[in-house]
Parts: C-alpha cells; structure tokens; sequence
C-alpha cells in the first residue's frame, strides 16, 4: 500500500465522519441533559432533504445548512414537547420522530413536477485553505485540504467540550442529566435546559444530514442517510458522551467504509458487511462491559437521569 | 383575568375517554397528513378516499392489507409483551431477519419431499428459536448486569441486517442461489411454504391471531402473565413479592424475540419463498411497536391495529397511480405513533382550562403529575 492510498482514505474519513460528528455532537448535548431522542436519523433525513432543497433554490451553501439545521431543530422541538412536558417514553417518542422523518424527507423529495432526486445540489464546497498549504506532502491535504465546514466542527468539538467541562453553564447542564431533581432545588429550570438542548440537539442532527446531502454525497435520495443516525447514537455512547472522543469516533467510522477497499488493495480480504457491524458490535460491548462493573466505568457510563421525565411531584 | 391550563393526575381512564383520545389521536394524525398533502398540491380527501379503496374495498383489497397484517400482529405483539414489563426491547427488526434466516436456511437444507406439516413445524419453530436467541444476546447481560436493553436490542439490529446481506451479497453462502445470475436466495421447497387462503394471502394470518389471543389469555390468566404485569407496573413491588425479576426478563425477552423470528419465518414461508434481503427488511420490526403503541400494549387490540396500520401502508401504490407521492402513507404512519403517544399525557392527566383567581395556586396547578416511565 503507498502513501497516496493512506492519504486518500485519511481524508475520506474525515469526509464521511463530519456528518456523523455534528449529528453526535448534538446527541450528546441532549443527552447530557437527560433527553435520550433516537429520532437522529430522523432528523437528518428531513435536515438533509431541507438543505438541499435550499441549496437547489438559492444556491447558497450557508443557507442550505442553515434551513437544514432548523429543520432538524424544529423536528427535534416536537421531541421535546412530547418528552419534556408531555412526559412521554421518550424511546417512543424517538422513534416516532425517525418514521415521520423519514417520511417526510421522502414524501418532499420525490413529490412535484421536478423532484430533488434528479437535481444537482446547486452548491459547491471548496477547499478552505490555499493551494500553497494544500499541496504540502503528506500533512498538506491531510489538515489543510478540508472545507470550511470540517474546521467549523474542529472549533465546534473544542467549543462543547469547553463548555461541558469548564463553564457554570455546562455543569448546570450537567447537573440536570445527573440528578435534575436537584438541579431543581438549586434553582436551575429542569424543562427550560432540557428544551434548550433537546432543541440544540435537533440543530446539530439537521445541520449534519444537510452537509452530507450538499457536499458529501452531492444527491438527494429517499432515505439517503442509510443509518448514520443511528451510527450517531451509537457513537454517543461509544465516546462516553465527550465530544473530543466523539471526533475520534467520528473519524474512526469513517476510516471503516473505505477499510474494505484499502484492506483489498493491500491484499486482505475483508467482506464489508462485517466491516459494517464494527460501531454496533463496540458499542454492544461497551454497553455491556460498563454495566457489569458500574463502579469502574462511572466515567464513561451515561448521565444518571438519562431517558426519565422529570416532575416535581414524582420525587 | 387569566386563564390558566391546569393538570392533574388521573386515576383510571375510563373505556370512553380512551376510545375518545384514540379517535381524536387518529384524526390530528390525518389532519397534519392532509396539510402537508394540500401543501404539495394534492387533494387529501381524494388521496383519503383511494387509500380506502385501495384498501378495504373489496376481496382483493382486503387480502393484501391481510397479507401484511400478519407479521404487523406478530411483531406488533412481540413489542407488547415486552413494552408490558418495561422490557424495551426494540430489537423486533433484528430478530426478524434472525428468524427469516433461520427459516430459509432450514426450508432448503431440510428433504424437499418431506411432508408439508412436519416441514412447515420445523421452519417455523426455528424461525421463532433464531428470534428468541438473537433477543437472548440482549435479554442475558439485561439479567446478569442490568445492561439497558434500549441500546444493545437496537445494536443487534444492525448486525442482524448485515450478517443477512453478507450471506446473500457479500458471499456465497448455502443461502445463496450459485445457478441465479444476480446474488438471490435459494427458493424454498413447495413443502415449506405456508398454504394459500386466496390471491396471496396464506394461512400464516391464523397463526398470527392464535398468537394474540394465546398471549392475551396467558397475560390475564395466568400466573406468569401476572408476574409479568406486576414488574411492569412496579419492579420494586414485584421483587418485594418475591417474583423472581431476572428469569421473567429472560422468559419475556425470548418470548419477544420468537413472535418476532416467528414473523420472519412466515413471512419467508409465505410471501418472499427464499432469503432475499431487500424483501425481508421492510421495517416490519419497527412498524410493530408502532401497533404495539396504538393498541396501548392489548394483545388483542394489535389484531384490529395491525390490519389498520397494514391497510395504511398497503394504499401507497394505489397513490401513486393516481400521482401522489406514495411516502405520504409512511408519514401518516409517523403522525399517527405520535400523535397516539400524545394522547397518552391526556390519558394519564386530567387537562382543564381554569380561571385563575389566586396567584398562590399557580406552582401546584403548574406540574404535570404522572409517575415517570423510566428507561428502567
């Protein structure tokens, strides 16, 4: 195998994970406040479908992740209507949101006289940088050859992680997922965070099906995220709710796809469709391990009140 | 004067209010499908009108809404007993294909002469053994560790759907047809495939009703059904009891896991008659706990819900000859599983709009009371 193919599949990864990553990202935030929602994948589909629509009409790529980000915001505000005030299970809740999301995104995209799935995006995605520092060997396209984009969600992952871990803001956030009642007491609003984040979450889920729609896979399809909601959600739990490990996660699911092709080439052969089960073999692992030895693994078990409504007169 | 809404917590719902929340449930669901019909230029009363009678009117039409009710009860019921426990197992896709692949396999490695009751006993037994397994990978860590079964159920799904393709495109396997020019299962004998009652319709519809009304009367009649609804109502009570929590989560998980492998076989056995991935991931499994939902957890409730969610989604391709989009039937699908989970709140609470007199009362009214149904 030469350096070029090693080049190649470093820099496809981080392609095919930055979608992935903002979607984790979000999931993260909601769950730290205590609000699973599963309905990722719902979101991206109508954040995707959103973004790309937008981009057909205005062709404007920062409108067309915008109106995606809102679309996903918005889907994920009726998950917070129906987990936060309605008190609803919030599994069901979720996935409620991953078929009225799929649907809609697929009812939208192939409904009208000219429907999206034979459209162009209407944008492109340049590289950020200038070609002096792009063409570098090695590191050149490596950190230098991303889109704007992959350099937002690097200060995106350094700005959640700032913010969880050091700021009042986010160890009231905090507080609310691990033990909201409390977070109460001490005079935090339990429903107006969880609203916020579950809301946040939303935003972060759209904006990710709308950059893979635009700019990663360039077309439009009904059900066009093929699971990355899920993967999503899977790689909450697989980073231990951190979003520095949700970037490594991130990259390392995206180096996974292009693995079969880069493993052939190097004359192993691997089928893809175990390729393909590695992020939810770990995370069933994970999942697993972490239970048997509750006391060990606090630090990258989830939040205490993760998926329970919270009501001040249930305590 | 303010008018302010006030919440309280109910007791027992009566068969009115909950026929009432249904119903009301069922017609925002067809109010937002409609506006979003009317906002892409359709006509909604016309699209409504073609899904009845694409559905329900006439023999033919009602054949295959029946057709796809059947898994619909199966996985349906397979959510309900679990979700009746608090066992949240969403792992009925998984299992399914588990099931289906079990069935196949058996149905062409088995004599092809063998006799049709003995052969269709054993292809749907392990069916329903290959779900109970595949929910075992999960109901036996949620025993031993407590691990939430949320999140490894919906994991194995997606290894379950992978496992399947490997074994139809990704190699060639036993499954696999080698004298097929595309990468297709091998077709099932005559012997293993469940007979017909009319036009496609077959006699796995029979096997999915007995299976409701079993577990309706295991759940009411029996001591396990008791158990089972006494953790489900409260996990500390139960243990108090001294019902053993840990064997009923492997019991109802395997329970679950085989209702669901026992739809994939059937639906291999009945309809698709060889292993071909696309046809058996369909999202049956999720659909079910959809019914599972919409019949609020009542075994017999999934059989009416299940043909009602089944004659939704079977009127798309009628719409789309007419020229409207058939994805719109998905989304009322959506649209009705959460406008029914809403309609759980108006269940459990009592809802009024109350003149406020007296500032003092406002944080009692404010909170909604309702024990929380917790992940656990």
């Amino acid at each position: 195998m030469n350096d070029s193919v090693l080049i190649l599949s470093i820099v496809s990864a981080v392609a095919a994970g930055t979608p992935i990553l903002f979607a984790a990202l979000g999931e993260i935030m909601a769950e730290r406040s205590g609000v699973m929602n599963l309905g990722v994948e719902g979101m991206m589909l109508v954040g995707g479908v959103t973004g790309f629509w937008t981009g057909v009409q205005t062709e404007s790529l920062v409108l067309a992740l915008a109106a995606g980000a809102l679309a996903g915001g918005a889907l994920s505000l009726v998950h917070a209507v129906l987990a936060v005030s309605l008190k609803v299970n919030q599994i069901v809740s979720g996935l409620a949101l991953v078929i009225v999301g799929s649907g809609l995104s697929s009812f939208w995209g192939n409904s009208g006289d000219s429907p999206l799935i034979q459209r162009q995006p209407g944008v492109n995605v340049e590289p950020l940088l200038p070609a002096a520092l792009r063409d570098l060997p090695g590191v050149g396209p490596i950190l230098f050859g991303h889109d704007a984009i992959v350099y937002l969600s690097w200060l995106v992952v350094a700005g959640a992680g700032y913010f969880l871990f050091r700021t009042t803001p986010g160890l009231a956030l905090r507080a609310v997922g691990e033990d909201p009642a409390a977070a109460d007491a001490a005079g935090l609003s339990v429903t107006r965070i969880r609203y916020l984040f579950t809301v946040l979450g939303g935003l972060g889920a759209g904006f990710g099906g709308a950059y893979l729609a635009v700019a990663v896979l360039r077309t439009w399809q009904a059900g066009m995220t093929a699971g990355a909601g899920w993967i999503a959600v899977a790689m909450v739990i697989l980073a231990g709710w951190r979003p520095w490990f949700a970037l490594a996660a991130a990259y390392a699911f995206g180096a996974l796809r292009n693995l079969g092709f880069t493993l052939q080439i190097a004359g192993v052969d691997v089928p893809s469709d175990f390729l393909n089960m590695i992020p939810f073999v770990a995370t069933f692992i994970v999942v697993v391990l972490v239970s048997a030895n509750p006391a060990r693994a606090r630090k990258i078990a989830g939040p205490a009140a993760l998926g329970e409504p919270y009501s001040r007169e249930s305590r | 004067m303010t008018v302010k809404l006030s919440v309280a917590a109910r007791a027992v719902p009566s068969l009115g209010l909950r026929a009432g929340v249904s119903v009301a449930s069922l017609l925002a669901a067809g109010a937002v499908g409609g506006a979003v019909l009317v906002v892409a230029g359709n006509d909604p009363l016309e699209a409504y009108r073609t899904m009845i009678d694409a559905s329900v009117n006439g023999w033919r039409p009602l054949t295959r809404t029946l057709t796809l009710a059947t898994p619909l009860i199966l996985t349906g019921l397979a959510a309900a007993v679990a979700f009746r426990m608090r066992i949240w197992n969403i792992g009925a896709e998984g299992q399914l294909y588990m099931g289906a692949v079990a069935a196949s396999g058996l149905a062409v490695a088995l004599p092809a002469g063998a006799p049709k009751p003995l052969m269709l006993l054993v292809v749907l037994l392990a069916g329903m053994a290959a779900g109970a397994v595949w929910a075992g990978l999960a109901a036996v860590p949620k025993a031993c560790f407590n691990t939430d079964e949320v999140i490894t159920t919906l994991m194995l799904n997606f290894v379950a759907l992978s496992f399947m393709n490997y074994l139809i495109f990704g190699s060639v396997s036993f499954w696999r047809d080698p004298a097929a020019t595309f990468p297709e299962g091998k077709p099932i004998p005559a012997s293993a495939e469940l007979p017909v009652i009319s036009h496609r319709l077959h006699y796995g519809i029979a096997v999915a009703a007995a299976a409701a009304v079993f577990l309706w009367w295991a759940l009411r009649r029996t001591s396990w059904g008791f158990e089972l609804r006494a953790i489900g109502d409260s996990r500390p009570a139960a243990r108090y009891a001294g019902i053993r929590v840990r064997t009923k989560v492997l019991s109802v998980l395997a329970l679950s896991g085989g209702l669901a492998g026992l739809a994939g076989a059937i639906e291999i056995s009945g309809v698709i008659k060889s292993l071909e991935p696309r046809a058996v991931a369909t999202e049956l499994g999720f659909t079910g706990i959809v019914v599972a939902a919409v019949a609020r957890l009542n075994p017999l409730a999934v059989l009416p819900v299940a043909a009602f969610l089944a004659a939704v989604v079977t009127s798309g391709s009628r719409l789309q000859r007419i020229g409207i989009e058939s994805e719109i039937v998905f989304l009322l699908q959506g649209l009705i599983f959460l406008f029914v989970a809403a309609g759980d709140f108006f269940l459990a609470n009592k809802v009024t709009l109350a003149r406020r007199a007296d500032q003092s009362q406002a944080p009692v009214l404010a909170e909604a009371g309702r024990g929380s149904p917790s992940g656990e």
